[in-house]
């Protein structure tokens, strides 16, 4: 069980509570310096050989960003993912490439799309897929799709919208 | 070059007589997956137009449009989404917010078109091919942007408020408001609907901001009741709300006494502002109930100097005199009609007008006048034993209730009637009984069937809580008596229909169907009229009536020029419609002052 496994490995690391989303799924956290140890243990010692993806959250209002280290134990079929938080502000995470040369490619999408730096990382600057990209990361919560949007693409001559509120205080018959 | 790098373009051979994991012809249909975000479909005949969709694209994309055979009416703009697909990124999030689930995506995505403008459409009223498409992306059901329940309000549980009057509904607290503010969409379908046009999303959005002075001030544009229609109103708003068709509607009514319950009564008046300079005209305003007093508001606002005339104790009218305390405290109503006397309203109460003065001297003494009388009369069933002593009108009792008489309080007494009176006084009989004798022994009887009440579900709900017996499909025959001539119960039939083909009020019975009901007192609620008297012989001759209630035009002005007339006398009963009346009328009152300057 998950839970043994969860039990065990927090006599050696400092880990949160367990958030168990299925049997074959649960997600811990950890204060962020840990993670790499966490992670090697994880995969040297309990078969979590597998770095199914990486990936960020970002708590705006809390000024955070959670990151995501979803890991697989092939021959059980289990999954974990090990969750830190970072403080929003300055951004910047311990690079795990060493551990996984795959997480080289999550870290230099979450560089682009979050602004979240990994130094060390290879290519982490390098453009990902927002090539000549000038505004603030784009998955920031703060990014204003809409204003980007009205900003960059012309509209269409010949577009006109009515707003449902005056439109009925127009022509609703108690709408006067 | 090893002998490797030679051979193995052969080796591919080996797929030569394999399936092919390719379709093999481009030219026919290819369609997309079940879940494709492909073209959009709306079911117009569901969509009600509330623009949620324009509003959360991303991209602009959506504008709201007039569409074709939708009228625009109550909750429904009439307006349908175009789409622009120059824009549009089928991200979806159109579909996921959409408030009543009209808006889908078929799984088609290839279209091919020479003018460009052939790709901004109005999907459901343009016919398209994918119209019918069963494939595509839906919202599935557990996937919801916003909650659609609303925030639980507090309530004093019926075990301990059926001792007392006390107030039943608690408020919202901040946390608990912002969250329920947060389920408006903002689209304002409701505003049309609510009779005083209120600006609903406008002050919901204050709740959210927490920006309760910029909220109270909204409020007073269009209402000087919201302390009252925080409680009371009968919220028309929210049977149109977006949020309803789905979920719950947006608790519209709790917000906006959220609202005035956030704010001491000492800050109203510099958020209001003050009145216009005098302007030496005088308005006389019989009745200082709810849309009395709102013209009267309004009037003095104007700079005009305005006397009421209010025949009983208290002002307030039907909201003090036809609605319990634990519905409408007291203090509340006190603190909205505060602020209308603190703009220089004068109310003289005790002053009924027939009796202390006519109407003759009003004409004489102001330059218009203004009868919102409200109906304090209530309806007689006429059956047989209805004019026994101890038969009582609803309103009576009410009234009696709230001047703090004291009530002979029945053992066991049948209500007749099914509407919100008939629950009011209901309820007020049972507290009444559980005070003084400990046990509830009331039972409401109405014509009608519970699926066509007419008093608002949570009354009927809340009747149930206290331990009040409703039965529906009741029609009162009798009220029947013993030797000694007591009321010993009250006899019904049973209801077959209570309108005839024509869709007139003509119940029919089934004798077969037959209940006593016990009881030593029966209350009648079947519904209220204008007392009338006041206005004198030669004035009511002079009038122009219409079915028993004074004729009034668009702008509530009665036959005679000087006079006009307001609020449930001429409407029949409903709060926030009297308030949006007095707003009327006061409108034209000033009109017609202007002119005689």
């Amino acid at each position: 069980m998950m839970r043994e496994l969860y039990k065990k490995t927090k006599q050696l690391f400092p880990l949160g509570d367990l958030t168990e989303q299925r049997h074959d799924l649960v997600f811990v956290s950890i204060p962020h310096p840990f993670l790499s140890s966490l992670l090697r243990h994880l995969r040297d010692k309990e078969g979590f050989s597998h770095l199914v993806l990486l990936t960020a959250v970002d708590w705006l209002e809390r000024g955070e960003f959670q990151l995501t280290y979803l890991l697989c134990n092939r021959s059980k079929a289990w999954d974990m993912g090990v969750r830190v938080v970072l403080p929003r502000e300055g951004a910047t995470m311990e690079s795990i490439h060493t551990l996984w040369p795959t997480a080289a490619t999550y870290q230099r999408e979450l560089k682009e799309m979050f602004g979240i730096d990994f130094p060390g990382s290879p290519g982490v600057n390098d453009d990902f897929i927002l090539e000549g990209w000038d505004d603030i990361p784009p998955y920031r919560r703060d990014f204003d799709t809409l204003k980007f949007a009205e900003a960059r693409f012309t509209q269409r001559p010949g577009r006109e919208s009515l707003d449902p509120a005056q439109h009925m205080a127009k022509h609703h018959s108690d709408g006067s | 070059m090893s002998i490797q790098d030679l051979l193995s373009p052969f080796t591919a051979w080996k797929n030569l007589f394999r399936d092919p994991v390719t379709i093999q012809d481009p030219f026919n249909d290819r369609p997309g997956s079940e879940r494709y975000r492909g073209f959009h479909k709306n079911d117009v005949a569901s969509c009600i137009g509330c623009g949620t969709c324009e509003t959360i694209c991303q991209n602009a994309a959506i504008d709201m449009v007039v569409g074709e055979g939708e009228p625009t009416g109550a909750g429904d703009s009439g307006l349908r989404p175009r789409i622009d697909y120059g824009r549009c990124c089928w991200c979806a999030l159109c579909v996921d917010i959409c408030m009543t689930g009209s808006l889908t995506m078929s799984n088609a995505y290839t279209w091919v078109e020479r003018d460009p403008d052939a790709y901004r459409f109005t999907p459901g009223v343009d016919k398209k091919s994918w119209d019918n498409a069963p494939l595509g992306y839906q919202r599935a059901e557990s996937h919801r942007l916003a909650p659609t329940q609303r925030v639980t309000m507090g309530e004093v549980a019926p075990e301990r408020r059926i001792g007392s009057f006390e107030e039943i509904v608690q408020g919202y607290g901040v946390e608990q408001a912002r969250l329920e503010a947060d389920r408006c969409v903002s689209c304002g379908l409701c505003i049309a609907t609510c009779p005083t046009h209120m600006s609903i999303p406008d002050y919901i959005q204050s709740v959210r901001d927490g920006d309760y002075e910029k909220g109270l001030a909204l409020l007073y544009e269009t209402n000087p009741f919201s302390n009252v229609c925080g409680r009371v109103c009968t919220h028309k708003c929210e049977t149109v709300c977006a949020a309803g068709h789905e979920g719950e509607p947006v608790a519209i009514r709790w917000l906006k006494r959220h609202i005035v319950d956030q704010l001491p009564v000492e800050k109203y008046r510099r958020i209001i502002g003050d009145p216009k300079p005098p302007t030496g005209k005088r308005v006389a305003v019989i009745g200082a109930g709810p849309a009395g007093l709102t013209a009267a508001f309004d009037l003095a606002k104007m700079g005009h100097s305005v006397v009421v005339y209010e025949a009983r104790e208290k002002p307030g009218g039907m909201f003090r005199y036809g609605i319990p305390e634990y519905r409408l405290p007291y203090d509340a109503m006190d603190i909205d009609i505060e602020i209308i006397t603190s703009m220089g309203v004068e109310i003289r109460c005790h002053n009924r007008v027939g009796t202390d003065i006519t109407m003759e001297q009003l004409h004489q003494e102001y330059d218009a006048v203004l009868l919102s009388i409200g109906l304090h009369l209530g309806r007689s069933t006429r059956i047989a034993g209805s004019d026994h002593k101890g038969v009582a009108k609803a309103v009576d009792l009410l009234r009696d209730i709230a001047d703090g008489k004291s009530i002979d309080v029945p053992k066991q007494c049948v209500v007749i009637g099914g509407g919100n009176v008939a629950m009011d006084i209901a309820r007020s009989m049972a507290r009444l009984q559980k005070s003084t004798q400990g046990e509830i022994r009331v039972t409401v009887t109405a014509l009608e069937d519970l699926d066509h009440f007419l008093a608002d579900p949570e009354e009927v709900k809340e009747c149930g809580e206290e331990g009040i017996a409703i039965l529906d499909s009741r029609g009162p025959q009798e009220i029947c008596l013993d030797d000694q001539g007591q009321i010993i119960g009250l006899r019904t039939w049973g209801v077959e229909s209570i309108f005839d083909e024509q869709g007139r009020f003509a119940p029919r019975y089934n004798p077969e169907d037959e209940q006593i009901h016990p009881a030593d007192r029966v209350i009648e609620a079947i519904g209220q009229q204008s007392d009338v008297t006041l206005l004198g012989e030669a004035l009511t001759e002079k009038l122009a009536w219409n079915r028993g209630r004074i004729a009034v035009d668009g702008q509530g002005r009665t036959s005679e020029g000087w006079l006009w007339a307001a609020g449930d006398c001429v409407n029949g009963p409903d709060v926030v419609h009297a308030v949006a009346d007095g707003h009327r009328v006061a409108t034209d009152i000033d009109l017609m002052l202007q002119k005689k300057r």
